[in-house]
C-alpha cells in the first residue's frame, strides 16, 4: 500500500497535478465528490477529511453529522480530462466515523463487509460487467438518439464510433481495461464490456466508468444516459453480469464433467440468487424506470429462472470453452447500468453465499423461451415472475433478512424509505398514456 | 565388577527411579557393565548422577542406547564416551542431565552419538562463533557428495550447538536465575540458523551483485530472549544494488527470502527448526514478503497500526547485510518512540489488552503459562505498554529485552522497585517453566502438564525432590498470583507513588509521566484524575493510608469501564463523605468483591454514583451478605414509614421516606450493573420501591390532612398502578401511571369525600413530584375517565357509573394493567371486581372496537412522536417498539381474556406467554415480540443508568452508545452495533405487529 502512496506523491509532482478529487459514492450510487489540494493530501491519509454526512443522501442522521473520507491510494488515477491543465487525480474514500471506525452507512464498505464474509468462506468474487447506455442529441425533452443503428452494425461516421473510441481510451488511460465494445440492439444504444476483475475494483470501475462515459460525451456534444428504459419500443440498458467465485487460484464454479462444467458450489450459488431473487431485486433495479426495462419483453428477464444460452432468463450459464476451466461462470440478466454497483454485488453475493451455506438445490434448467410460455405454463413449470414494479419489489425486500443484514440496517432503512417516496412521487403523475387513451373516452 | 546389593529396587526408589526394576536391569546392561569395569565404584557414582536427573529412567534407558549407538559407529569414539562417563563429574552430569530432561533430544543423540562431545565440552559461545559454526556447516561442504543437503547440514549443526546450551541449562545449580543468559543463547542460535540460512539461500538464488538483503528479527528472537521452541518472527529487508533495477531486485531477494525461510521451516529427513513467520511485516500475510527501507518507512509513517510499533519495538538486524540492517533501523526505530502521541493510541491499546486478556478455552485456563491476564504474554505486553508511553522522553527505557526494560523501569521510578523485583522474578519462574516443558520433546506449547509423570520432571527439574509433582504446582500457583496483580504493579501503584510518597529515598514518576500513563490507561482527563489521587492519598489519616493501598486496584477497575473519570471523581466524593467511617474502610479494605462492585459501578453509572454520593452510607449494603439482593416490599415499606413516622413535617417525613428509596435504587441498580439482576427482576424490584413510597406517601399526606382537620378523613383512598407501575416491569425512568379511588365511610357525604380525598392526593402528588436528590416521582393520573378533563379522583360508584355507560375501549386497555398499589385493601378488591369485567370483556370485542383501537395506535404513531426522534429507534414509540409490542398483546388480551384465563394478567411478557401457550401467537412471532421489547427496556434502562437522564432512543452519540452497549452486554466499543442490533430486533418486531394488530393490512 505505501508504494501506491509513494506513486501518488510522486505522480502528484511529476504531472503537476493542482487537485485531488475524493469520490465516494451515496446509497443511491450517485457519485460524490470533494477536491483537496496536493498538500492536504498527506492529512487526508493519515486521518481523513472531514465532511458533513448528514448532507449527503444516506448518511442520515446524527452519527454522521461528522464523517472522514479517507482516500484508498491504491485506487488513485489522473483523470483524463482533455485539456485539463494542470491536472486532476481521483481517488475512492472509505467513510469513517470521527472514531475512525467504518461507517455502517458507507454502500463501499457494504460490499466491502460482505467480500470479507466470502473471504472467510474461502472465496473472492470477480465480476465482469457489461454496461449498456444510450447516446442521445441531448438530456432534455423528447431523446433523439444519435444514430439509426442496430445490433454490431457498423455505423459510418456515427458519433457512437468516435464516441466508444475516445471513451475507451479515457478508459485504458484510467486503468480500466475493456473487453469489448459495440452497437447495441437499440438507435443510439452502446455497450461497453468491462474486463474481468475482484468485485470491489469492478464496483469502482463502474462508477469511474459512468463519469467518463458523460465527460466523453459532452465533449462530443451529446448526451449519455444510464437510465434503464429511454424508449419504450426499444431494449432498455442492462449491466449483464458474469460472476465467478474463486477459491484461492482455482475457480470454485468449474467441475469438469458436470452438466456445464458447473461445480456444486455454482449451482447452489445459483440457487441462491433465484431464491432470494423477488427480494433484492429492488437494489439490483432500484428505479421505477427499471421495471419498464425488466417487464419490457425481448432479452430482459422478468422470471426467476435459469438457463444454458438462455437469453430470456435471470441467469444464463455461457458457453464452456474447452480448456477454458478458469473463465467457468454465470451471468446475472436483471441489473441495470443505473443500480448502485456496491451495494447491487453485496447481495447478488449475500444470496449467493446463502445458497451455498445452506445448500440450496438448484432448480431445473429452462430451456424454453420464458416469454413465450402462457402464464399457466409457467405456473405449471413453477416459474416465479420478479417483482412487476418499484412498489411491489420494495414491499417484498422489506421483509428481507438477507438483504437487512447484507446492506446493515440503516442502509436498509433508508432505501426503503426513499424507494417508498419515489413510488408515490411516481404514482403521483398523471402521465401522457392516460391523457391519450382516457380523456378522449371519459 | 558387578553392582553391589545396595542397588536394589528399593534403593532405586529412594533414588527416585519409578520403575526400578526395569531401572536394576538396566544397570546390568553389558553397556554400563562396560563402564563399570574401567574405574571401580564409578557405577554408584552412575546411579547417584542419574538420579540427579529430571527424569532418570529416562537418562538410564537413553544412556543405554546411546552406548549401543557410539559403539556401532566408528567415528563416534565410544571409548571417549565412556572414560567421560566415568571420569570427570561435570562431563557426566552434563550428558545424563541432558538424557534426562529431554527425550528429544536424547534421540538426537542416539541418532548422531558423534555429538555427545558438544555436550560434554558445552560452553557459552559468543553469536559470531555460533554464526561462524553453522555458516561452515551449509557452506564447507564438498559440493561432490550431495549427502546430506544444506538443510540438514543446517538441522543437525544446529541441534548440535542446542544440546550444548541444553546441558549447560539443565546442569545449573539455579536454573531460574540462568534463564536470560538461556534465552539469549537460543536467540543467538536462531541467528546464526537465520544467517547460514541466508548464505544457502544467497548462494542457490544468484545475482548476488544485484540487490542487499537482511532479515530483522521481531518478537522473541528480536528481543533477544528466546524460547526452546518458539516461531522465529522476521521481517525483510532488500535495496537494489548500486545501478540496479529496483523491482527486479527486490523480485530476487523475495525468492532469497522465500527461499531462507523454507531452509529453516521445512520438515525434511533430519527435521525442521522452526517455522520462520514473517507475518509481522508490513500489510500482514497480504504484504509484500520484501520491501526497501524507504518502503518500510512509509508504511509505518503513514498505515501502521498502533500494534505493530509495539512489534518495532523489539526489531533487531539478525542477519544478511549488517549496514542495510542497521539503515532500517535507523529509519523505523524512531517512530516507535512517536507512536504514544498517536491519534487513536488509547483506543488502540485498549482494543490491544483486550486481546492479550482475551479468555483462553477454559479447559485450558488453570494450565496456560503463556496467554491469559498474568501471562507471559500479559507481562511482555505490560512492559511494552509502559516502554512506549513513558519510552518516547526517556532514552533509558528502550531496552528490547523484557526484563532489561523492566529493570530499567525501575531504576526510572516508572515501576515499583519491590513490584519490579517480584514481577522479574515471577517471570523467570514461568519462563523456565515453559523452557522445561518444551524441552522434553521439542514441542511448541504453553500448558503445565497434567499427567503425574511429566509434572514429577518437571519439579525434579526445578530441584524439588521430596514430592516434586505438588511442589511446582504450588511454585507455580505463587506466582502467578504475583503476575496476576501485574496491572496494579505496573500501571497503577507507581501512579499513586507519583502523588505520595510511599518508600522513602526511591525514584518516582515524575507528575508529567504520570499524565501520559493515565491517558494511556483511558482516563479523558488526566490532569483531574491527578486531582483526585491527590486528595484521596495524601495526609496521614487512616483513611489516606488505606486508600494508598486500594486504590491502584481500584483504578484498574476504573480504566475498564466506560467512563474512569467520573468513577474516580464519585469515588473521590463518596470518601469524602464517608471519610474515616470505620465498616467503610473495612469494607474497602477487606471485601474484595465489595470494592471491585464499588468502583465498577461508579465508572459505568452516573445514576448509581449520584445516588451514592447523595447517600453515602448506601455503600454500606456492598458490605452485606446477601447485600444485592433487592427486598421485598413489605420491608421495603416498613424502612420508609419507620422513617417517615420520626418525622413531624411532611415535607421531612417524605425526605426521609425518599432517602430509603434512594439506598434501594443503589441496591438494584449496583445488582443490575454487577449480578445480572435480569430485565424481570429489575422491574419488579423497581414496582416494589415505587409502590412502597407510594404507600408512605399517601399515609403521610393522610396523616397532614387529619391533623389539620383535627378529625379522620373518613374515606378509604386507593391508587392503582398503571402501565408498567400496574404491570410490575417499571424501569429506572418510567413515570408512574396512576388512577386514584376513594370511597366515603357511613356519614361522609359524596361532596365532602370528593374535597378531602382530592386534597389528600394533590398533597400527596405534591410530596413525591418535589425535586430532590433521588429522582423526583411523578404520579401521571392521565389515563383515568375523562383524562385530563376529568377529577383526579372519582369514588368507586362514580367509576361505576362511567364505566357502564360511557367507557371507550381504550379504558378498557388501559385497565388491563390496572394493579391496586397503596390504600385500602377492601377498597382494592371491590375495585378490582368493578373492572375485570371491563378489561376482560365478556365476548371479545368487536369489529368496531377494533378498528377503533387500530385507529387510535396509527394516530398515536403520527402524532405523539417527539419532533426530531427517529422512528426506526425511538424505545417507547417506534416501530417494532415498545408500545407496538404492549398493543399486540393487549388487543389479544381484550379479544380472548375471557376464554383464556392465563391472558388476564398485568404483566406484558406473561401475556404474550400465555397467547404463546394457547397457539394465538405463533413462537417465532412471540420470540420477534420478546425479544423487541427487552431489548428496548434494558437498553433504556441502561441508557438511564450510564447517563442519569432518560434516553429515549438508541444513543446517537458514539460513545454513549458504547457505554449503554457495554451494560446491555455488548463487547466494548459496539457502539455502532448497538443501533444495527436493535433496529433488526425492532424491525423483526414490526413485521408481527403488522400482521397481527393491524391484520396484514396491505400497505399501498
Amino acid at each position: 500500500m505505501d508504494r501506491q502512496q509513494e506513486f501518488v506523491l510522486r505522480t502528484l509532482e511529476e504531472r503537476d497535478i493542482r487537485f485531488i478529487r475524493l469520490w465516494f459514492t451515496d446509497v443511491l450510487g450517485t457519485l460524490k465528490s470533494v477536491a483537496i489540494a496536493p498538500a492536504e493530501l498527506e492529512g487526508a491519509f493519515a486521518e481523513g477529511i472531514g465532511f458533513d454526512g448528514s448532507a449527503i443522501e444516506g448518511f442520515t442522521r446524527v452519527y454522521e453529522a461528522d464523517m472522514l473520507a479517507k482516500p484508498d491510494p491504491s485506487t488513485f488515477q489522473v483523470l483524463p480530462w482533455r485539456g485539463e491543465r494542470p491536472g486532476t487525480g481521483r481517488m475512492f474514500c472509505d467513510i469513517l466515523l470521527p472514531d475512525g471506525s467504518p461507517s455502517l452507512s458507507d454502500s463501499r464498505q457494504v460490499l466491502q463487509r460482505t467480500l470479507a464474509r466470502a473471504a472467510d468462506m474461502g472465496f473472492t468474487m470477480y465480476t465482469h460487467p457489461e454496461v449498456e447506455f444510450f447516446l442521445l442529441e441531448d438530456g432534455k425533452g423528447d431523446p433523439t438518439p444519435v444514430d439509426q443503428g442496430g445490433y454490431f452494425d457498423h455505423v459510418h461516421n456515427g458519433t457512437g464510433h468516435d464516441f466508444r473510441r475516445q471513451a475507451i481510451q479515457m478508459l485504458e488511460a484510467v486503468g480500466i481495461s475493456v473487453e469489448f465494445s459495440h452497437h447495441e440492439g437499440a438507435p443510439g444504444q452502446n455497450e461497453i464490456d468491462l474486463r474481468y476483475a475482484d468485485a470491489l475494483s469492478t464496483a469502482d470501475n463502474i462508477m469511474t466508468f459512468r463519469t467518463i462515459v458523460k465527460e466523453v460525451a459532452l465533449e462530443q456534444g451529446v448526451y449519455a444516459t444510464f437510465m434503464p428504459k429511454v424508449f419504450a419500443d426499444h431494449p432498455g440498458s442492462g449491466m449483464h453480469t458474469h460472476i465467478s467465485l474463486f477459491e484461492g487460484d482455482k475457480n470454485a464454479f468449474y467441475e469438469a464433467g458436470a452438466p456445464y462444467q458447473l461445480s456444486t458450489t455454482a449451482r447452489q450459488f445459483m440457487a441462491g440468487l433465484l431464491h432470494h431473487g423477488r427480494e433484492f431485486t429492488a437494489v439490483t433495479n432500484q428505479w421505477v424506470n427499471s421495471y419498464k426495462r425488466l417487464w419490457g419483453g425481448g432479452e430482459a428477464p422478468a422470471h426467476l429462472t435459469w438457463g444454458h444460452n438462455n437469453r430470456s432468463a435471470m441467469i444464463r450459464v455461457p458457453m464452456y470453452k474447452p480448456g477454458k476451466s478458469q473463465s467457468t461462470r454465470v451471468e446475472v440478466r436483471t441489473l441495470d447500468s443505473a443500480c448502485n454497483p456496491y451495494l447491487a454485488y453485496a447481495v447478488l453475493l449475500a444470496a449467493g453465499l446463502k445458497g451455498i451455506e445452506e445448500g440450496y438445490e438448484l432448480p431445473p434448467e429452462t430451456e424454453d423461451d420464458v416469454w413465450s410460455l402462457s402464464d399457466g405454463e409457467r405456473r405449471a413449470m413453477g416459474i416465479k415472475p420478479l417483482p412487476a414494479s418499484l412498489s411491489e419489489a420494495t414491499e417484498l425486500m422489506e421483509n428481507s433478512d438477507l438483504v437487512a443484514e447484507t446492506l446493515g440496517e440503516q442502509i436498509f432503512d433508508f432505501f426503503l424509505r426513499n424507494k417508498r417516496r419515489e413510488w408515490e412521487d411516481y404514482r403521483h403523475q398523471v402521465t401522457p398514456f392516460e391523457l391519450q387513451r382516457l380523456l378522449p373516452r371519459l | 565388577m558387578a553392582l553391589r546389593p545396595s542397588s536394589a529396587p528399593a534403593r532405586l526408589v529412594r533414588l527416585g527411579f519409578i520403575e526400578s526394576e526395569r531401572a536394576e536391569r538396566l544397570l546390568r546392561d553389558p553397556q554400563i557393565l562396560a563402564l563399570g569395569v574401567t574405574e571401580s565404584g564409578s557405577a554408584d557414582a552412575l546411579t547417584d548422577a542419574l538420579a540427579e536427573t529430571a527424569d532418570p529412567d529416562l537418562a538410564l534407558v537413553t544412556l543405554v542406547r546411546l552406548l549401543e549407538a557410539a559403539e556401532a559407529d566408528p567415528e563416534a569414539d565410544v571409548s571417549g564416551l565412556r572414560a567421560a562417563l566415568c571420569g570427570d563429574p561435570i562431563s557426566r552430569d552434563r550428558l545424563v542431565g541432558l538424557l534426562g530432561a529431554s527425550s528429544a533430544l536424547g534421540d538426537h543423540l542416539v541418532t548422531h552419538p558423534r555429538h555427545w562431545r558438544a555436550v560434554v565440552d558445552a560452553r557459552w559461545l559468543s553469536t559470531r562463533e555460533r554464526i561462524e559454526a553453522l555458516v561452515a556447516a551449509v557452506t564447507g561442504r564438498d559440493p561432490a557428495t550431495a549427502d546430506p543437503t544444506p538443510d540438514d547440514a543446517l538441522r543437525v549443526a544446529y541441534r548440535q550447538q542446542m544440546v550444548g546450551i541444553v546441558a549447560l541449562d539443565v546442569t545449573a545449580p539455579d536454573p531460574v536465575a540462568l534463564l536470560p543468559t538461556v534465552a539469549a543463547a537460543l536467540a543467538d542460535l536462531a541467528q546464526a540458523a537465520l544467517e547460514a540460512a541466508t548464505t544457502l539461500a544467497i548462494a542457490e538464488i544468484g545475482d548476488a551483485d544485484q540487490y542487499r538483503f537482511a532479515v530483522i528479527g521481531m518478537g522473541k528472537s528480536g528481543g533477544r530472549e528466546l524460547n526452546y521452541v518458539s516461531d522465529v518472527d522476521v521481517i525483510f529487508v532488500a535495496e537494489p544494488a548500486e545501478g540496479a533495477d529496483e523491482e527486479s531486485a527486490l523480485a530476487t531477494a523475495t525468492k532469497v527470502a522465500s527461499r531462507m525461510m523454507q531452509a529453516c521451516s521445512a520438515s525434511t529427513p533430519a527435521g525442521s527448526l522452526w517455522p520462520v513467520d514473517a507475518a509481522l511485516r508490513p500489510e500482514g500475510k497480504q504484504g509484500p514478503l520484501v520491501r526497501t527501507v524507504a518502503s518500510h518507512r512509509h508504511y509505518y509513517e503513514r498505515w501502521a497500526k498502533t500494534w505493530e510499533f509495539q512489534a518495532l519495538l523489539k526489531a533487531r538486524p539478525m542477519a544478511g547485510d549488517a549496514d542495510l540492517g542497521r539503515a532500517y533501523l535507523q529509519a523505523v526505530q524512531p517512530m516507535v518512540w512517536e507512536a504514544a502521541s498517536r491519534e487513536h493510541f488509547v483506543e488502540d491499546v485498549q482494543a490491544m489488552r483486550r486481546r492479550v486478556e482475551e479468555h483462553v478455552p477454559s479447559a485450558e485456563a488453570k494450565r496456560q503459562l503463556k496467554l491469559g491476564p498474568g501471562g507471559l504474554r500479559d507481562v511482555e505486553f505490560s512492559v511494552q505498554l509502559l516502554q512506549l508511553v513513558h519510552g518516547r522522553s526517556d532514552e533509558t527505557l528502550r531496552s528490547r529485552t523484557t526484563l532489561e526494560a523492566l529493570t530499567a523501569l525501575a531504576a526510572g521510578g516508572y515501576v515499583g522497585r519491590d513490584d519490579a523485583a517480584v514481577l522479574d522474578k515471577a517471570y523467570r519462574l514461568l519462563r523456565t517453566l515453559e523452557h522445561r516443558i518444551q524441552l522434553h520433546r521439542m514441542r511448541r506449547t504453553h500448558l503445565m502438564p497434567t499427567a503425574t509423570g511429566d509434572l514429577r520432571r518437571l519439579g525434579r527439574a526445578l530441584g524439588y525432590r521430596a514430592d516434586p509433582a505438588t511442589e511446582v504446582a504450588r511454585r507455580r500457583e505463587s506466582e502467578a498470583r504475583e503476575v496476576r496483580q501485574i496491572h496494579e504493579k505496573l500501571f497503577y501503584r507507581p501512579l499513586l507513588a507519583s502523588v505520595a510518597r510511599l518508600t522513602p529515598g526511591e525514584a518516582r514518576l515524575s507528575p508529567e509521566a504520570a499524565r501520559s500513563r493515565l491517558a494511556a490507561l483511558g482516563f479523558a482527563d488526566p490532569a483531574g484524575a491527578m486531582r483526585h489521587l491527590e486528595a484521596l492519598t495524601s495526609g496521614l489519616s487512616r483513611t489516606a493510608a488505606i486508600q494508598r493501598q486500594i486504590l491502584p486496584v481500584l483504578l484498574g477497575w476504573f480504566a475498564e469501564e466506560a467512563a474512569p473519570d467520573d468513577g474516580l471523581l464519585a469515588f473521590r466524593q463518596v470518601s469524602d463523605a464517608l471519610g474515616s467511617t470505620p465498616w467503610y474502610l473495612k469494607m474497602l479494605r477487606d471485601e474484595g468483591r465489595a470494592a471491585e462492585i464499588l468502583s465498577r459501578s461508579l465508572a459505568q453509572s452516573w445514576l448509581v454514583s449520584n445516588l451514592l454520593v447523595a447517600t453515602p452510607t448506601a455503600a454500606q449494603i456492598l458490605g452485606e451478605p446477601h447485600g444485592l439482593e433487592p427486598k421485598p416490599r413489605a420491608q421495603i415499606l416498613q424502612r420508609m414509614r419507620a422513617a417517615a413516622t420520626r418525622k413531624e413535617d411532611p415535607d421531612e417525613a417524605i425526605a426521609a421516606a425518599r432517602g430509603t428509596r434512594r439506598r434501594e435504587l443503589f441496591r438494584i441498580g449496583v445488582a443490575d450493573l454487577q449480578d445480572g439482576l435480569g430485565l424481570a427482576r429489575v422491574g419488579e424490584a423497581l414496582t416494589d420501591v415505587a409502590a412502597a413510597l407510594v404507600q408512605t406517601g399517601l399515609e403521610v399526606a393522610t396523616r397532614a390532612a387529619e391533623t389539620r382537620l383535627g378529625e379522620p378523613l373518613g374515606i378509604d383512598l386507593l391508587v392503582v398502578g398503571m402501565g408498567r407501575f400496574g404491570g410490575g416491569e417499571l424501569g429506572y425512568s418510567s413515570d408512574l401511571d396512576v388512577l386514584f379511588v376513594h370511597r366515603a365511610h357511613a356519614g361522609v357525604d359524596e361532596a365532602t369525600a370528593q374535597a378531602r380525598a382530592t386534597e389528600v392526593i394533590t398533597e400527596l402528588r405534591r410530596l413525591l413530584g418535589t425535586p430532590g436528590a433521588d429522582p423526583p416521582v411523578g404520579l401521571d393520573a392521565d389515563l383515568r375517565p375523562e383524562g385530563k378533563a376529568g377529577p383526579i379522583t372519582r369514588s368507586l360508584e362514580s367509576y361505576r357509573t362511567y364505566y357502564e355507560r360511557w367507557s371507550a375501549t381504550w379504558e378498557a386497555q388501559a385497565l388491563l394493567r390496572a394493579t391496586p398499589v397503596a390504600g385500602d385493601e377492601q377498597l382494592a378488591a371491590d375495585f378490582l371486581e368493578l373492572i375485570d369485567p371491563v378489561r376482560w370483556p365478556a365476548d371479545g370485542i368487536d369489529e368496531t372496537q377494533l378498528r377503533e383501537v387500530r385507529r387510535l395506535k396509527a394516530r398515536m404513531e403520527a402524532e405523539r412522536m417527539p419532533r426530531g426522534a427517529d422512528r426506526k429507534t425511538h424505545f417507547k414509540l417506534g416501530q417494532g417498539g415498545l408500545s407496538d409490542v404492549e398493543w399486540t398483546i393487549q388487543l389479544l388480551q381484550l379479544q380472548h381474556a375471557h376464554e383464556i384465563p392465563g391472558l388476564r394478567t398485568t404483566s406484558t411478557l406473561g401475556a404474550l406467554q400465555a397467547a404463546t401457550a394457547t397457539g394465538l401467537v405463533t413462537s417465532d412471532d412471540a420470540q420477534a415480540l420478546r425479544e423487541a421489547w427487552e431489548l428496548a427496556s434494558e437498553t433504556r434502562n441502561a441508557g438511564m443508568l450510564f447517563r442519569g437522564r432518560p434516553v429515549d432512543s438508541v444513543p446517537a452519540d458514539v460513545r454513549t452508545a458504547d457505554a449503554v452497549g457495554r451494560i446491555v452486554g455488548l463487547p466494548a466499543g459496539s457502539g455502532q452495533e448497538l443501533a444495527n442490533l436493535y433496529r433488526r430486533k425492532a424491525r423483526h418486531a414490526r413485521q408481527v405487529v403488522d400482521r397481527l394488530f393491524y391484520g396484514d393490512v396491505e400497505r399501498n
